[in-house]
């Protein structure tokens, strides 16, 4: 799941003070689950727009506004509510907000700020475990991430800060790369153990915006 | 035993008087009788640190002009610079003379008066080492002879207190790393790790900030004698008032 989190309504009402007449569209699955942009947040916002003095013209939660596919058959349901419509309030993560905005060629105003690729714990509490880097390492580490749970992203840690158990920044997490070593002594992953990892080709995080 | 100070280039004081009161330290350290110069005599005498503050490269050049014997070695991290600035660093550092480097990844910015700049970390030192030492993606053809990738003196620091630490430190030494620097952390390090670099025919050395330093620089040295270090590495914060000239 893509984390999100709730915006600075001060922003939203900013980004919004040239317009009166306003849609909010939810997503129904990443933002919905971090409780950032399902229904209920959609009608919080609804509320919020509406005491401000906005007309909300429509508001329609969206299965996976990331998805053109989907994006063009839900978005048929508020067509003639879009057309009076002077900008959208997207609560989604920045790959909705930006779908959303291309697809109905209107202004478009983030209603969320984008965190990361997280695991979910419990509704309300998120674990990062994936930066969608380039190519994963995930089999030669065991099973864990360091780039992402490393806050140096050191693909060959760890680094000369830790105290011997845990992290130099996160004095209360343990360092990912004793994590780590001691998966792959588990595993008996003898030539992972020795495995040295070249310095990442960033050529490919630019090539991956198109693929 | 080598006594080393390394200190980071100044950020307010005019580098000239700096590196007047530089010299000054190095005179007084020698006075203490506590730096055998005849034990390692290839090794640094003194350690200038790229952080927030003058240009690191600039300093090396003034003070091997001013004092051609002086042997100074440039340590600097992972953390400011990516591969490109880097090398452009370590191209400059030929021309200028100056072979000892010492690389670590770095503090993280969160923990520095800098929390809201963005780190690099774009190779890590397993990576900058294999560029220099292995001629990893060719970067230094050209720049680098064949017969001059020993050029440098590669200083890697390092934990030395786990396992992973020790997996560490035999990575580096398989791709080239010459010296290890042990980052001390107010606990001992693990002799086994120092014993393997030592078996390896490295050089170790311990690095501590004089803030660990409880007594007198010559406690510790006595205290850490057991490690059979090559020379201890002290990072000072002013060079006019540190552990090497209070009473």
């Amino acid at each position: 799941m893509f984390l999100t989190e709730k915006k600075d309504v001060k922003e939203i009402d900013e980004a919004l003070s040239r317009y009166k007449k306003i849609g909010i569209i939810g997503c129904a699955s990443c933002a919905s689950v971090c409780l950032t942009g399902g229904s209920k947040e959609v009608g919080e916002m609804e509320k919020h727009l509406a005491a401000s003095g906005k007309e909300v013209t429509f508001t329609i939660s969206i299965d996976e506004p990331c998805d053109k596919r989907v994006l063009k058959e839900d978005i048929r349901f508020v067509e003639d509510e879009m057309e009076d419509t002077e900008a959208v309030v997207v609560l989604s993560c920045g790959t909705g907000v930006q779908t959303i905005g291309e697809f109905i060629g209107k202004k478009v105003v983030a209603g969320t700020d984008s965190k990361y690729i997280a695991q979910t714990e419990h509704i309300g509490e998120y674990n990062a475990l994936c930066g969608g880097c380039d190519e994963c390492r995930l089999n030669f580490t065991g099973g864990v991430c360091t780039i992402t749970l490393c806050p140096k992203g050191l693909l060959n840690g760890p680094c000369e800060g830790h105290n011997g158990v845990n992290c130099e920044v996160y004095e209360d997490k343990e360092c990912v790369f004793m994590k780590s070593y001691d998966l792959m002594k588990k595993y008996s992953e003898e030539e992972n153990l020795s495995k040295i990892f070249n310095p990442r080709d960033y050529g490919l995080s630019v090539k991956r915006t198109k693929i | 035993m080598r006594i080393i100070p390394q200190i980071e280039t100044p950020v307010s004081e005019n580098y000239i008087n700096f590196e007047e009161n530089l010299i000054k330290l190095l005179g007084g350290i020698e006075k203490t009788g506590l730096d055998n110069q005849n034990a390692g005599q290839d090794s640094p005498r003194i350690i200038l640190e790229q952080n927030f503050g003058v240009n690191g490269l600039l300093l090396c050049k003034d003070l091997k002009d001013k004092q051609g014997n002086l042997n100074i070695a440039y340590a600097f991290n992972m953390r400011d610079k990516n591969r490109i600035s880097i090398l452009s660093d370590l191209i400059t550092l030929k021309q200028i003379g100056v072979k000892d480097i010492i690389v670590s990844e770095g503090i993280h910015p969160l923990k520095t008066v800098f929390n809201a700049a963005k780190p690099v970390y774009d190779v890590d030192i397993l990576g900058i080492t294999s560029i220099l030492k292995r001629g990893f993606m060719n970067y230094l053809e050209g720049i680098v002879d064949k017969d001059e990738a020993d050029f440098f003196n590669l200083g890697a620091v390092v934990s030395a207190s786990t396992a992973v630490d020790g997996l560490k430190v035999k990575k580096l030494i398989n791709i080239g790393a010459d010296r290890f620097i042990i980052n001390y952390t107010g606990k001992n390090p693990d002799e086994n790790i120092i014993k393997y670099i030592k078996s390896e025919k490295k050089e170790v050395f311990l690095y501590v900030k004089e803030s660990y330093i409880d007594n007198s620089p010559e406690d510790f040295i006595k205290a850490n004698w057991r490690l059979n270090l090559d020379g201890i590495i002290i990072k000072i914060t002013d060079e006019k008032a540190n552990v090497f000239t209070r009473q």
